[in-house]
């Protein structure tokens, strides 16, 4: 593989619509809920009224009886077999058997002839349930005699990590300062658009079909497998196009696929399911609320010497990825700060409330918020600038962190630095009126991470006569960009234009293994995949070009603008497609390149935490400036600039997209998102009342920057790294530091409510009316 | 469990005129519900809150929807949507707030089929529109088989969704009279989000100002969302009468509104924080509304 020098590409580096734009804006991209097959029945799922409750005894007797209904299933309609991502946490069943154990658990579900019919069936399922005593709190559900979930999960013990690197009672005996704060954050939804769909067909061969909604099908695929007892042989899992993924359950196999594809053994006809949005934002998969405790030491100049976090999140009633969850907030307590003794503690607790899982960032912002939050209460404790402070503790690329991350390009100084200049931070800081503030907050996260079990991407490079290349991988495109970026790398080798790529999406009779769309993985390990994959469907033409075009192959035959030629003789080329009918027609020749990446970094034991996680870790900064209404306690974010290290921006309208997404994330979560629940009950299941953030809400676009920080990782696609996730991190924090600049408050817990700061002003007025 | 759900079936009837519908809803009396923009309907038929046999669509009847001047003032019809409102020269030439605030209802769809009617008969304690038309001395007109009777709007609203038009009485139209010489209105209303979102808390004031002696003459304000049902604040508005705009009248009105008010500690907003968004607002809606009339007095602007 070749490193070329950046900045001399025809294709990558320049901003390029995505390739579905079209079809998605003209409504012709068909979504699950768009296909329709013949003589489909549409399904529906009964869900728990209660938090917590055995069931004794369900009868769908009179559902069954009811004109238009095909089928009624419950949990006994499956082999019993628990599901989910590691060993450790499967604890999903398609259906509950013997207990449901939150509010929209899934009880029964039943096939009918239209959604009303199978509606109506659903007020016809009689379950007895026998009420449980439910816990809502985690640190509630830890204590003894707290009700208990799971039998396997002593104190509803979902997931426990401890690690320690260096030594922390050292680092803090010889710190000149402590500081000490609790935080707390809220649960938040994915918020993604399209609702989860899908359509199961069990045919007469004993084949499965589904066809679904799936950010990473080959999870699903497996997942199936695993909980309907079935070799994976047998079952086809078929992506349509995603309209939002954001580990929203459609990362996962979810009751809605197991209940349509038996459904359909029972009726001999496919069934489809589509969830509706309240159903979304009652059940599972959301960010884990957590209280967050950090104690910090530092020197006098503001050197960071010892950290020790503690955390109790809030996991919900099942298990999703827990594990991994839990390993994530101290492993990134690394990045981007220079700590050389860490010590962390975290308990993912079992609770009676929807399950949480990963949401863009995973667990990584709550932690940033704390962290970035606290040293800007230590910078004004020891009279430092919030920017030194950040500046002074800054990773540098080369060094290795205590928990073993190797850090290779790492611009943490200079994301810190330009969206200081984007921002205007040294005019306005200190120089703002009363009630205007500007703060600063950072992060870092990972370009995708060994997992356990299948962590390669794949690519195949299938070049046709007409010098058009079908390019197959494994991975899905969720809104993110990854058809077109893939696309422009696959073009970029081969010399062809964009719109000469087709990008499939994922069959898993057909595609490639994957492990999926998480992690920031998609550009950095596929891209890889791609460009080996173009590399080596390049050098097979470029043998039979040079045998044409009489050149030495070490003559560096050059692909460009759909032309082959010899690099030291121009005039000695070739069209690429007629080179394309060169090698099939007449050398009976087919062009397929193939190519698979996998980091080769190490499988990581979440538990005790070391090792070096992914391949290439990004930095990023950002700089928020807000008003507060004293008299309603409204923030106004007046501006938001961040900068952001992506290695090399492959297409940057694509990165500045989903730099920009990942900010609206934050300032959702910082000021708008609460999923709230009164006993376990979501009071506010519809984008009416679950407060997204709106235009309205966001800065005019004259305020808002995005500045890429340019590294050229030298493992990366074309110098690529992570873009989507990171640049979510700091957002928190950076709002928190603003409203503190603005009103000389500090806000501990998530989200500043208008409600929360303005009682908190009055409360504060009080103690020092003159200010 | 209360999952939206596809609607329910039934009857649809389409009358063209009030005769009709008014026939209709006598006809199917206990068991139809009037149709405006539905927004609200739709919502509570999918929950299955209500699940009418009959649904009586009044869009349409065209003679609901017009907006026109009478002698007194004019006549808004029940059917007109708040995008109509929002852009209706001859509300911007009478009440220029009310389209400011129609215009701040909702998003752009919702104003395109939600009615002002529908705000009104819905008696929901969140609507945005009573309000400010209580401060105006809105009369409603109903009208049903046994005929027609005008009422103050002030006296229309009896509890939570709860409204003083019999069963088979249909709102046909509002009335607002003719205002005053050197007088404005304005409607300030707050939500967690900057637009497009349900009101915490809302305050309409409307003020003539007394240009002889350079004091707040008359003055109305009416509360939205602060109580089951809109009120107006009597209290606050008497203590204004005859004084001087002063960031002084205006606290202290704020804080008699405080006492006159009723919000309700829900899983949308604590009672602390509505009351203390009544004060402010009530002191932003006079402070706006005022200002207007004083500056239109001085300028000789009736």
């Amino acid at each position: 593989m070749t490193v070329q020098a950046c900045g001399d590409y025809a294709i990558i580096g320049k901003p390029a619509p995505k390739k579905d734009a079209w079809i998605k804006v003209t409504g012709e991209a068909k979504y699950a809920d768009d296909l329709f097959l013949a003589g489909m029945l549409h399904g529906k799922l009964l869900r728990s009224p209660h938090p917590h409750a055995k069931i004794s005894h369900i009868d769908t007797s009179r559902a069954e009886k009811l004109a238009g209904v095909r089928a009624v299933i419950t949990g006994k309609d499956f082999p019993g077999i628990k599901y989910g991502n590691m060993p450790q946490t499967r604890d999903y069943l398609p259906l509950a058997l013997d207990k449901v154990r939150y509010i929209g658990d899934e009880v029964a579900a039943v096939a009918a002839i239209d959604e009303e019919v199978a509606e109506e069936a659903l007020d016809l399922i009689r379950v007895e349930y026998e009420p449980l005593p439910a816990v809502f709190d985690a640190e509630e559900a830890m204590k003894p005699g707290a009700p208990q979930l799971h039998d396997h999960a002593a104190n509803n013990m979902s997931a426990e990590t401890a690690f320690q690197f260096g030594d922390v009672a050292k680092g803090f005996a010889e710190s000149d300062y402590l500081q000490e704060d609790l935080f707390e954050t809220q649960p938040v939804k994915q918020g993604m658009l399209e609702p989860h769909a899908c359509i199961g067909q069990w045919d007469e061969t004993g084949k499965i079909t589904l066809w679904a909604s799936k950010q990473s099908p080959y999870v699903v695929w497996k997942q199936l497998s695993m909980g309907l007892g079935i070799e994976t042989s047998r079952i086809r899992v078929i992506q349509t196009y995603v309209g939002g993924g954001f580990s929203g359950g459609k990362q996962e196999a979810m009751p809605m696929d197991f209940c349509a594809v038996v459904l359909s053994k029972k009726c001999g006809r496919p069934v489809k399911f589509v969830h509706n949005m309240d159903e979304v934002l009652t059940i599972g998969h959301m960010r884990h609320p957590m209280k967050i405790w950090l104690r910090t030491g530092v020197k006098k100049d503001g050197t960071l010497l010892a950290q020790h976090l503690k955390i109790v999140a809030d996991g919900g009633a099942y298990s999703s990825i827990g594990q991994l969850s839990m390993y994530l907030p101290g492993a990134m307590l690394n990045l981007p700060y220079r700590v050389p003794n860490v010590k962390y503690e975290a308990y993912r607790i079992f609770t009676n409330n929807g399950f949480c899982g990963a949401l863009r960032g995973h667990t990584i912002p709550q932690v940033c918020f704390a962290r970035d939050s606290q040293l800007d209460l230590i910078a004004e404790k020891l009279g430092l600038d919030p920017i030194d402070i950040r500046l002074k503790n800054g990773l540098r690329p080369g060094e290795t962190t205590p928990n073993g991350f190797r850090i290779g390009t790492f611009g943490f100084a200079e994301c810190v630095e330009k969206a200081m200049e984007a921002s205007g931070w040294k005019e306005k800081r200190g120089k703002l009126p009363r009630y205007r503030g500007i703060g600063m907050g950072c992060g870092s996260l990972v370009s995708g991470a060994r997992v356990m079990g299948h962590s390669a991407s794949t690519a195949q490079v299938n070049v046709h006569e007409d010098g058009t290349v079908a390019l197959v991988t494994g991975s899905t495109d969720v809104g993110q960009g990854a058809d077109t970026v893939l696309s422009m790398i696959a073009a970029e080798v081969l010399g062809v234009g964009l719109e000469d790529i087709r990008f499939s999406l994922v069959d898993t009779d057909i595609t490639p293994a994957d492990p999926g769309t998480f992690s920031s993985r998609v550009t950095f390990w596929t891209g890889n995949a791609v460009k080996i994959a173009a590399e080596d469907a390049r050098r097979q033409l470029a043998e039979i070009a040079a045998e044409k075009l009489k050149a030495q192959i070490d003559d560096d035959i050059v692909f460009r603008d759909r032309q082959v030629y010899v690099k030291s003789d121009p005039q000695r080329r070739l069209r690429f497609d007629e080179l394309v009918r060169l090698a099939q027609h007449r050398q009976g020749k087919v062009i397929m390149g193939k190519g698979a990446y996998t980091s080769g970094e190490a499988l990581i034991d979440f538990r005790t935490g070391y090792g070096n996680m992914s391949p290439a870790y990004t930095p990023s900064a950002c700089v928020v400036e807000v008003e507060v209404d004293p008299q309603t306690g409204q923030v106004t974010v007046a501006g938001v600039w961040g900068a952001h290290d992506c290695g090399f921006p492959l297409n940057p309208m694509l990165v500045k997209g989903q730099v920009l997404g990942a900010t609206v994330m934050g300032i959702g979560q910082a000021l708008y998102e609460n999923l709230l629940r009164v006993d376990g009950k979501v009071m506010n299941p519809s984008f009416r009342d679950y407060k997204m953030p709106l235009t309205e809400d966001m800065p005019r676009l004259a305020n808002v920057g995005h500045v890429n920080v340019i590294t050229n990782d030298p493992s990366g696609p074309f110098g690529a790294k992570e873009a989507g996730e990171g640049a979510a991190a700091g957002v928190i924090a950076a709002v928190a530091n603003a409203v503190y600049n603005a009103t000389g408050v500090r806000f501990r817990s998530l989200p500043f409510s208008p409600d929360k700061i303005l009682f908190a002003l009055k409360e504060s007025d009080r103690k020092a009316p003159a200010r | 469990m209360g999952y939206l759900r596809r609607l329910p079936r039934f009857d649809y009837l389409a009358p063209r005129t009030v005769d009709e519908a008014c026939s209709a809803l006598a006809e199917r009396r206990g068991d139809a519900r009037l149709f405006a923009g539905g927004t609200d309907l739709v919502l509570q038929m999918k929950r299955r809150e209500i699940t009418p046999r009959a649904i009586i669509g009044l869009k349409g009847v065209a003679s609901l929807s017009v907006i026109r001047s009478q002698a007194g003032g004019i006549a808004i019809g029940a059917m007109t949507t708040f995008g109509a409102i929002e852009s209706s020269p001859l509300i911007r030439e009478k009440h220029d707030f009310l389209c400011e605030t129609a215009a701040g209802i909702g998003s752009p769809e919702i104003r395109a089929v939600a009615t002002v009617g529908g705000n009104l008969s819905g008696a929901l304690p969140c609507a945005d529109f009573p309000a400010p038309l209580m401060t105006l001395g809105a009369i409603v007109r109903l009208r049903s088989v046994r005929g027609e009777r005008a009422l103050a709007l002030e006296d229309f609203f009896m509890g939570f969704a709860e409204t003083a038009a019999a069963p088979d009485e249909i709102l046909t139209e509002i009335e607002l009279p003719s205002r005053p010489g050197f007088s404005a209105g304005a409607y300030v209303k707050f939500h967690d989000r900057h637009a497009m979102d349900m009101t915490t808390t809302g305050v309409a004031a409307f003020v003539t100002w007394d240009r002889a002696r350079g004091l707040i003459g008359d003055v109305r304000i009416a509360l939205s969302v602060s109580g089951p049902v809109p009120l107006r604040v009597k209290n606050a508005e008497a203590a204004l009468r005859g004084r001087r705009l002063t960031e002084e009248a205006l606290v202290e009105a704020g804080l008699l509104a405080c006492r006159e008010a009723q919000p309700r500690a829900s899983w949308r907003a604590r009672e602390e924080f509505r009351r203390e968004l009544i004060g402010v607002l009530t002191q932003r809606a006079l402070r706006q509304a005022g200002e207007k009339a004083r500056v239109a007095a001085e300028r000789g602007n009736a």
